[in-house]
């Protein structure tokens, strides 16, 4: 009965192939994050120790690898004071805790996930859109606390709600995106246009 | 209603899809208010910002796909094992300490919305990270319930018969859960977040969840068609090959621009161009079975949707994803209305739909017909005008959205340098914002189409059986 | 290493790739369709949407810069597709045939039976 089977159709050949297919997928799927996690460790090449903040940051072509990466500068303390590895750390953690207590993923992207209702985050602290890099700190702390009153929404009307974010808050939240911008996201966002260095 | 006819499973099934439905109304009608403030941005704003009127539209799908899947599970539960459920009563306790988390969450999310950024926020309030919002004490109620549904999954099938679908039904089931705890952690670290988020997200739509509505298929093929169970069982087997063979590494396409290594540029082209591969599989072996045995279905509207399934994973999985899953590509769609366009073609084709397949064969024996056929539904003009109101609703968002995603990655991210003026440059061309106005028309066809799907749903098959107990009566 | 798809590009990649899974598809059906219904001249048909899947593959390869490593892609995407509707097709016949030598009359017995059940059903309810 089952002699006329050919193996390559049998419910039992396929069965065993699922599992086989299965399982080593799954085993090359943790064979490549036990290799990519070391290389996105926070201090890593490709995402910089949060210390970076004290750092100047920008983004620039390269020719080897076809597109824009982050390059860090010279010492460019985040609001003029340089901090620790661990004071930034902790400046840093709040900022990334406050992004998501107040659900900002609900209106931007960061690293190009989240939702399209607003601009992508990913290298925010690089956008023209805060003037020049002299004006920019204070710029998006005044943004941050008054987004109504600091509108720039180029005509769309679309405006960012106040979402009550204190000075102290602010801050931090600035903290975060600029160490965020310094991570190596392998050319994305294409062909973007960095913050002049002077108004 | 009375549901004493049915078995236990089928009776715990009935509340879950209850459930299913009010969450799938509540998601369109946020869908409807984020779409709106598109168009009209003061609208709403201060009282239901769009971050939160979007969690809701989102989180509101994933919630009532997932109680739809449970209840599919219970629905087929006792007759696949050939046994009674093990474990009604925990089930039931399961049922409504789930309900009651979701009640609970859902109003926190309306009427707290954000918090301070503290760990005491993430427990209580808000996630903020997309799909995954749900604070962190309800992750932890939801696994529990998780590991109800399981405990009685596994042991009623052990208490009665293992079968092929039953076996695979249950290890993907702990795949489910499991790949659900790689979302459970707070990381400063926003590469290694997003590295473990998408295996929540892309693990579950793209490779457990897939199965899951495999075993659905085949076993509702088996019911409606009559297909032999030695048959679905070795496509089941073929699917989850073919399906897991390039959906788990597939997971490499969200891996190109989020500080991975560059290797993850080969790794989820490669694999991720296959991954139409068994939609291609499926859609011929369902041809060939229709026509190698003539479909003497008896329940059309359940029969019209699967096909609707097998269609809407095809284009919203196959053909969409496939669109712009390149990296040579996705470095100007990533993140654009690009990826909502094929989000919404794929989570209402692939899933909705054949969930909406399980509430009709439910529907059936919950009214005690022998079919769902012109015999008992009549012209059945409600469930057709559902059908096709909801499906032409759906296709035109999408397309509407394609516009608008193929105008912002020109604009936005290939003139514009994807800075903050570029993306508003974007938002004001006048394709963008048509596009957001033919999403807002067709997202009304899909209310409509909502609606009647309620009203069909609520009525349908019991006309005639209040017309049959008529008829009985006066017999006796 | 990646070359980013020119501007003007944009919407022959788009269509290009939509049409090379569709094709796809459109093949592997027409393909089993002639089989099923023993129709040769469908056949032509089935090659034909091949061809356009070649096209396609070919728009595509260039229009998004598949050199060098990428090269390969397109030849899996060729040689794959081209072979996968057989494969399929013989799939199809093998797990069927396997089937009907063993027990052909099944499927209709076990729908009948669970009408037959849920008509009972309703009539107690009625009753
Ligand atoms: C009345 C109908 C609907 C309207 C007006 C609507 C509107 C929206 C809006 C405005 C967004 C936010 C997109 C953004 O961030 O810019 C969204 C997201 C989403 N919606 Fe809907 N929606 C509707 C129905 C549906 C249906 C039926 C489904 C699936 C079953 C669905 C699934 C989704 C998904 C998956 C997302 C997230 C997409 C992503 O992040 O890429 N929606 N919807
Ligand atoms: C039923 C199955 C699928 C569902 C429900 C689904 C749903 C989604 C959703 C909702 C997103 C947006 C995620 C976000 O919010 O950021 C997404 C992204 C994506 N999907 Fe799918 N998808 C499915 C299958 C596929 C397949 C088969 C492919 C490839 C062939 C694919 C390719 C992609 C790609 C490349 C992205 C990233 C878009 C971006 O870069 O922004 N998807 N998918
Ligand atoms: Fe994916």
């Amino acid at each position: 009965m089952s002699s006329n089977i050919p193996w390559w159709s049998s419910e039992t050949f396929w069965k065993k192939t699922a599992i086989w297919v299965t399982g080593f997928m799954f085993l090359v799927l943790i064979a490549l994050t036990v290799d990519t996690l070391p290389q996105i460790s926070v201090g890593s090449e490709r995402v910089p120790a949060y210390s970076v903040i004290n750092k100047h940051i920008s983004y620039e072509f390269n020719d080897e690898r076809n597109f824009q990466v982050p390059v860090i500068g010279g010492d460019d303390p985040l609001f003029g004071k340089m901090l620790s590895e661990e004071e930034a750390e902790a400046l840093v953690t709040h900022g990334k805790k406050i992004t998501q207590g107040r659900n900002c993923m609900g209106c931007h992207t960061l690293l190009g996930n989240g939702s399209y209702f607003a601009p992508d985050l990913t290298k925010a602290w690089l956008d023209p859109a805060w003037s020049s890099e002299g004006e920019r700190e204070q710029m998006m702390i005044d943004f941050l606390m008054h987004p109504q009153d600091n509108a720039r929404s180029f005509g769309s009307g679309r405006t960012m709600p106040d979402l009550n974010i204190s000075e102290e808050e602010a801050r931090a939240v600035i903290a975060f995106l600029k160490w965020m911008s310094s991570i190596d996201t392998n050319g994305f966002p294409y062909s973007f246009t960095v913050i002049d260095k002077e108004g | 209603m009375s549901l004493a006819h049915l078995n236990g499973g089928q009776q715990l099934a009935v509340k879950y899809y209850i459930v299913a439905v009010v969450l799938f109304v509540a998601q369109i009608l946020f869908g409807l208010l984020s779409g709106i403030q598109y168009l009209e941005p003061d609208f709403l704003q201060g009282l239901l910002n769009f971050n939160i009127t979007r969690t809701v539209h989102i989180n509101a799908m994933i919630v009532w796909m997932l109680y739809g899947f449970i209840g599919s599970v219970y629905w087929l539960l006792e007759e696949e094992s050939e046994t009674e459920i093990v474990g009604l009563k925990l089930g039931n306790l399961g049922f409504w300490v789930l309900t009651s988390a979701v009640t609970v969450v859902v109003l926190v999310f309306l009427f707290i919305q954000t918090g301070p950024g503290d760990d005491f926020t993430r427990w209580f309030i808000n996630e903020g990270r997309e799909y995954i919002e749900a604070p962190r004490w309800a992750d932890i109620g939801i696994v529990i319930c998780m590991l109800i549904f399981f405990y009685n999954v596994a042991a009623t099938f052990s208490k009665g018969k293992w079968s092929g679908i039953a076996g695979v039904l249950t290890l993907d089931l702990v795949a489910l859960a499991g790949i659900y705890l790689a979302g459970m952690f707070y990381t400063t670290n926003i590469s290694v977040d997003q590295y473990w988020w998408w295996w929540v997200i892309h693990l579950w739509v793209e490779a457990t969840w897939e199965v899951l509505v495999g075993c659905l298929m085949a076993w509702g093929l088996m019911k409606t068609l009559g297909v032999s169970r030695k048959i679905v069982t070795t496509w089941l087997y073929i699917e989850v090959a073919l399906m897991f063979g390039s959906g788990i590494l597939g997971i490499g396409h969200h891996y190109f621009w989020i500080g991975t290594p560059e290797y993850w540029f080969s790794i989820g082209g490669l694999f991720s161009a296959l991954e139409p591969v068994p939609l291609v599989a499926m859609v011929v072996h369902a041809v060939y079975d229709s026509g190698v045995r003539h479909s003497k279905g008896n329940n059309n509207p359940a029969l019209a949707w699967l096909i609707a399934h097998a269609f809407g994973n095809f284009f919203g999985a196959g053909v969409w994803g496939f669109m712009h899953t390149l990296p040579q590509i996705n470095l100007f769609t990533h993140g654009t209305q690009w990826s909502a366009s094929h989000g919404h073609l794929a989570f209402f084709g692939a899933y909705a739909t054949i969930i909406i397949a399980m509430f009709y064969i439910a529907a059936q024996y919950v009214r005690g017909q022998s079919s769902f056929g012109p015999a008992t539904l009549g012209s059945g003009w409600k469930w057709k005008w559902a059908l096709g109101l909801l499906n032409l609703g759906v296709v035109g968002m999408t397309v509407a959205l394609l516009i608008s995603g193929y105008e912002q990655s020109f604009i936005e991210r290939a003139v514009g340098g994807s800075t903050w003026m570029g993306y508003f440059a974007a938002q004001i061309h006048p394709w963008f914002i048509q596009g957001m106005e033919w999403r807002m028309v067709f997202g009304l066809v899909t209310t409509a189409g909502i609606v009647l799907l309620v009203w069909d749903l609520l009525t349908i098959g019991k006309s005639r059986v209040v017309e049959q107990s008529r008829v009985t009566q006066t017999v006796s | 290493m990646i070359e980013p798809v020119e501007l003007k590009d944009f919407f022959i990649v788009f269509f290009s790739g939509a049409m090379i899974i569709m094709s796809g598809a459109l093949y592997a059906l027409l393909f089993a369709w002639s089989r099923l219904q023993s129709k040769p001249w469908m056949m032509a048909t089935a090659y034909g949407s091949y061809g356009i899947l070649f096209i396609s593959v070919l728009t595509l390869g260039s229009a998004a810069h598949l050199n060098g490593f990428w090269w390969w892609l397109v030849i899996a995407m060729l040689v794959g597709y081209l072979l996968a509707p057989h494969g399929i097709w013989k799939l199809c016949v093998g797990t069927h045939t396997a089937d009907e030598n063993a027990y052909p009359p099944v499927s209709a017995e076990e729908t009948d039976n669970s009408e037959t059940s849920l008509k009972s059903n309703s009539q107690k309810e009625a009753i």
